[in-house]
């Protein structure tokens, strides 16, 4: 019965308490366990030969044979290039997202323009439309037109800007940049460009961070674009690189685990870098009660 | 705030830096070198063979680039009418028909030196025939051939009472009948095995030993009425019926499990699929062995390679499809990964044709893989064979799974199919 | 809000007016040429039978009018939404439970929670979708071998097919999609959570609430704002969902479409079925769908909050 409402816990109330109770660290730890789990899993797999996965029940060991299956891995596909593509790419991505978003949301959140309101209600209109559709087209127009096929560009430009980045930037502004702020700047005679630089951007600098990791993030798991539009092995992004794996009515699981795993293992170590700006910049871009 | 201003600046730099190195990043080797590319899937291109032909020829650079099989025929349709089209393109048995006829966007193979008439002569004539389009171009090189038998567990037939010599057990099934009825013996003796792992790799083996499938030779659709595609559907539906087979699907994990733990006695087995066996079951070896498909006939599966006509390097590019689908690259590949070669001079290697496999039991693999695609009839491919194949799979599997009665699922599948052409 | 007139040759409006739109413009001309014009050829196209190889015709209308006779359509449907229900009901139980359970101020390793429960976010979909096969294996998958050593074959509960079978394969899909946003949607909520003025919980303790009283009478209604807004997003995502389903099962959704969802059925299309027009038909439905389901959403629960902003 206690246990029980233990799980309504309610914050302000525990200073009267001991402390926290078990049964918090408990479901917590089967949380983060259950989060992490499924990359143990990749590596387990990964690490064994492919008789093992076969096994009933599944070892739950690391075998000896991930560095084996590293090498196999490097010689079906180029991983480190690959790996280092995709960071090149991603951070352009987030650094044009950012810088992008960042100003037109800043236009829709502080200052008027024609069509301001109509432009909004289409940029809302086409998240709602799938992406399988918009690959297709964006294929046809790279291939016939701006002969941008296995260019870097087609992987950087049109991610420049995005629906979900200028929303949250002007989400963001709008509740962390007070227009006191702005008309007191501009009292002190600041032009605009002058404002938005030296006020609003240190303001909203962490959440415009967290939107570079965002887009950082989206454009390294990004698969289905990457392998319509790159040719060459030598500039694969890792999950096109991955899928280069599979046989042709097969899977090597071992091997293509080993790939997987490599391919989320820079982004694990980015998250012990990064992770808790990440997660205070997730925070504080909610929507307040 | 001069810190953010600052931090701001360098951003600014590297983004362009970055964004100035990803577009400065050279598209290809100096400028001596000859870049081939290669869209590809699964193994189709056996990278040992493609680093030998590099080296052998230092102005030429491979690059393939591999997807998945409907990826792949996705991306090639799309490609096709740009310049942005590979050298090469693999296309797999299902998407020949569709491709077969498009004139206009690959090589005829006849007209480039050598013409492809010199060598058609060395192939499996209904393999090289299912790449040639109806006005008479060759539009690509068959790489592989499946070919089928059945592999089956002389451990698990022996406790079943079953011969286990492989002449012996080719007589048990002279006839899809015949098989079926050995299934059913065997189950109702084995409770709780199943005779084959999948029932519904039946439907496929029948459907290739017609003389006809999907299309006739006017190209006019048959599917519903060719009673070859009926019987196929039947055999199926009958095995699925009487529990012969299991809901795994195949190459799954749990039916790598299966293979492991000896739940299937049979398997239809392309000749590929044997060395999948040898790597993902290698605890199974000296249990099984290799009998005569019901019908002889037999093929899953098989490659050609073909030149789309808006590519950069086609005589580069066909020398390399010579070069691949050789005798001597062909054999290499089917001794060290089992994919039956097109060339028929190689039936009669030794090394090829007489192989006989220790962990399939000396199984005479190439004698029986030889006489099983020379028993193939020619038929034609059309559009939307990977269509009526997905649908029809559909139907089956529903049959199997006991949700719809044979004659139910074979209806809807033709309403199906019907909808999804129109 | 109290301003100081400016001076009238400044004229401010003018001056943002200008400002406005260069902030804007290099956002509207890259959205324009690589979002918009791929939108608006799409609605193009839907009005063609459409082949990349063959070339195209005009039909009009004719590809809506399959779509309002396509039963496959209905079922894409029927399965986008229940495959929501089971993911988007859980997702925020479970992530309202963590919330709460982080918020605690004297929880020790704050950090450590948080950021751990990210790392199913930052996985590839293609990694997740290869565990979730063989957790949901039918013959040896963990959760029916765990089931079976639960003794429940022994009550009749026996093996279950988790891709055949209609709402297993959508529990399975479903706890993919939960897997995924459940860290993402913990913290949101988290963060409201923390935002809640703490004499709220006070007050509602004097007048003698009990710890579940106050969670349903204090906390759930201060969220409100933050529940409807994940209601909206996670509509407008689940409307979408495609990867899930493709990498668990494949493109035609199973042998009775079982879990052929949306933008799944647009995607077959495409690659199986070669009809890029009723593709792009397709997309406009699901367009719509989404704009009526959000306003929808909008509406009632603006409604239910008593016209709160």
């Amino acid at each position: 019965m206690r246990a029980l409402l233990e799980w309504f816990n309610v914050p302000s109330t525990d200073r009267k308490r001991r402390g926290v109770s078990p049964w918090t660290y408990i479901s917590l730890s089967i949380f983060a366990f259950l989060s992490v789990f499924p990359l143990y899993w990749l590596f387990v797999v990964a690490s064994n030969s492919n008789e093992e996965i076969s096994k009933i029940p599944p070892s739950l060991v690391p075998g000896k044979n991930f560095l084996k299956q590293l090498a196999a891995v490097n010689e079906a596909v180029p991983l480190g290039r690959a790996l280092i593509n995709t960071t090149l790419v991603s951070l352009a991505v987030a650094v044009f997202q950012v810088f992008f978003c960042t100003m037109a949301g800043y236009a829709y959140a502080k200052l008027a323009f024609p069509g301001k309101k109509s432009s909004l209600v289409v940029i809302i209109g086409t998240m709602m439309l799938p992406a399988q559709l918009g690959i297709v087209v964006l294929y046809l127009m790279m291939a016939n037109y701006l002969n941008w096929i296995n260019d870097f560009k087609a992987l950087v430009v049109p991610a420049m800007v995005g629906a979900f980045g200028v929303f949250w930037m002007r989400q963001i502004i709008d509740a962390q940049v007070p227009n006191e702020i702005i008309e007191a700047a501009k009292i002190d005679g600041g032009k605009n460009f002058r404002i938005y630089r030296s006020v609003v951007v240190p303001i909203i600098m962490p959440s415009a961070l967290v939107l570079g990791l965002f887009s950082f993030l989206g454009t390294w798991n990004d698969f289905l674009w990457p392998s319509l539009v790159l040719n060459d092995p030598n500039r694969f992004t890792v999950q096109v690189a991955v899928n280069q794996l599979n046989g042709t009515y097969t899977i090597d699981y071992a091997l293509k685990m080993c790939g997987a795993f490599m391919a989320t293992l820079p982004l694990l170590v980015l998250f012990i870098f990064v992770g808790k700006r990440l997660v205070t910049g997730i925070m504080d871009g909610a929507v307040k009660g | 705030m001069a810190n953010v201003r600052i931090k701001k600046y360098w951003v600014g730099i590297i983004s362009a830096a970055v964004l100035a190195s990803t577009i400065a990043l050279p598209a290809s080797q100096a400028a001596s070198k000859v870049t081939l590319s290669i869209w590809t899937y699964g193994n189709v291109l056996d990278p040992v063979l493609v680093a030998k032909y590099e080296k052998s020829h230092p102005n030429i650079k491979i690059q393939a680039k591999k997807n998945d099989l409907d990826g792949s025929a996705q991306s090639l349709r799309y490609a096709l009418p740009s310049t942005a089209v590979p050298d090469i393109a693999a296309i797999e048995i299902s998407y020949m028909g569709e491709f077969r006829n498009y004139t206009q966007y690959f090589t005829d193979l006849n007209e480039m030196t050598p013409s492809a008439s010199t060598i058609k002569g060395n192939f499996l004539g209904w393999r090289w025939n299912q790449m040639v389009a109806d006005t008479g171009q060759t539009l690509g090189i068959p790489t592989d051939v499946g070919g089928l038998a059945v592999a089956y567990r002389t451990d698990l037939f022996k406790k079943a009472g079953l011969p286990t010599d492989p002449t012996k057990v080719g007589e048990l099934w002279p006839t899809w009948e015949k098989y079926i009825e050995t299934g059913k013996k065997y189950v109702a003796s084995q409770k709780g095995k199943a005779f084959i792992d999948i029932a519904q790799t039946i439907y496929t083996a029948v459907v290739n030993q017609g003389d006809q499938k999907y299309y006739d030779s006017k190209s006019n659709l048959i599917y519903n009425t060719n009673p070859n595609i009926q019987a196929a559907f039947n055999y199926t539906a009958a095995a699925s019926q009487a529990k012969l087979g299991t809901n795994v699907a195949q190459y799954s994990p749990d039916w790598n499990v299966g293979l492991n733990k000896g739940l299937y006695a049979t398997v239809l087995a392309p000749a590929w699929m044997l060395q999948y066996i040898k790597q993902y079951a290698p605890k199974t070896k000296g249990l099984w062995n290799i009998a005569d498909l019901p019908g002889k006939a037999g093929n899953q599966g098989g490659s050609a390679l073909s030149i789309p006509s808006r590519a950069q390097h086609q005589d580069e590019a066909w020398e390399f499809i010579r070069w691949y689908t050789s005798a001597e690259q062909q054999k290499y590949s089917f001794i060290n990964t089992l994919t039956f070669p097109t060339i028929t001079a190689l039936y009669s290697d030794p090394a090829v044709g007489g192989l006989k496999d220790k962990f399939f039991n000396n199984a005479q693999v190439g004698k029986i893989y030889s006489a099983s695609v020379n028993e193939v009839k020619p038929f034609v491919l059309g559009k939307k064979d990977r269509l009526i194949d997905s649908t029809i799979g559909q139907a089956l599997s529903r049959v199997q799974l006991g949700k719809q009665l044979p004659q139910a699922a074979w209806t809807q599948a033709i309403s199906d199919i019907t909808r999804a052409i129109g | 809000m109290s301003i100081t007139r400016k001076k009238k040759s400044l004229d401010p409006k003018h001056i943002d007016d200008k400002w406005g739109l260069a902030y804007v413009s290099p956002f509207f001309l890259i959205f324009g040429a690589f979002g918009l014009i791929p939108i608006v050829f799409t609605v193009y196209v839907s009005f063609f039978s459409w082949d990349p190889l063959a070339g195209h015709d005009f039909t009009g209308l004719q590809n809506f009018r399959w779509l309002f006779t396509d039963p496959y359509f209905y079922i894409a449907v029927r399965n986008t939404f229940s495959i929501f229900l089971i993911s988007f009901v859980p997702q925020t139980i479970l992530a309202l439970v963590i919330a709460v359970k982080l918020a605690n101020p004297k929880l020790k390793f704050k950090v450590f929670w948080r950021t751990v429960l990210l790392v199913p976010w930052v996985t590839s979909i293609l990694s997740v979708a290869i565990i979730f096969s063989q957790i949901f294996g039918q013959d040896y998958g963990m959760v029916n071998v765990a089931m079976h050593y639960l003794g429940l074959s022994h009550v009749g509960i026996g093996p279950i097919n988790w891709v055949g079978q209609t709402i297993p394969s959508h529990i399975a899909i479903a706890s993919m999609i939960i897997y995924r946003n459940l860290g993402y949607a913990s913290l949101i909520y988290l963060s409201s959570i923390l935002s809640i003025p703490r004499d709220l919980y006070e007050s509602a303790e004097l007048d003698g609430a009990s710890k579940r009283q106050q969670f349903f009478y204090v906390t759930i209604p201060q969220l409100k704002n933050t529940l409807i807004f994940m209601l909206i997003v996670g509509t407008i995502g689940g409307l979408q969902t495609f990867l899930e389903p493709l990498t668990y099962g494949g493109v035609q959704g199973g042998d009775s479409r079982q879990f052929s969802t949306l933008a799944l059925y647009l995607y077959e299309q495409i690659i199986i079925n070669n009809k890029f027009g009723y593709a792009a038909a397709i997309g406009v439905a699901i367009t719509m769908i989404t704009i009526v389901i959000s306003g929808l959403n909008y509406v009632v629960t603006k409604r239910l909050s008593g016209g709160e902003s």
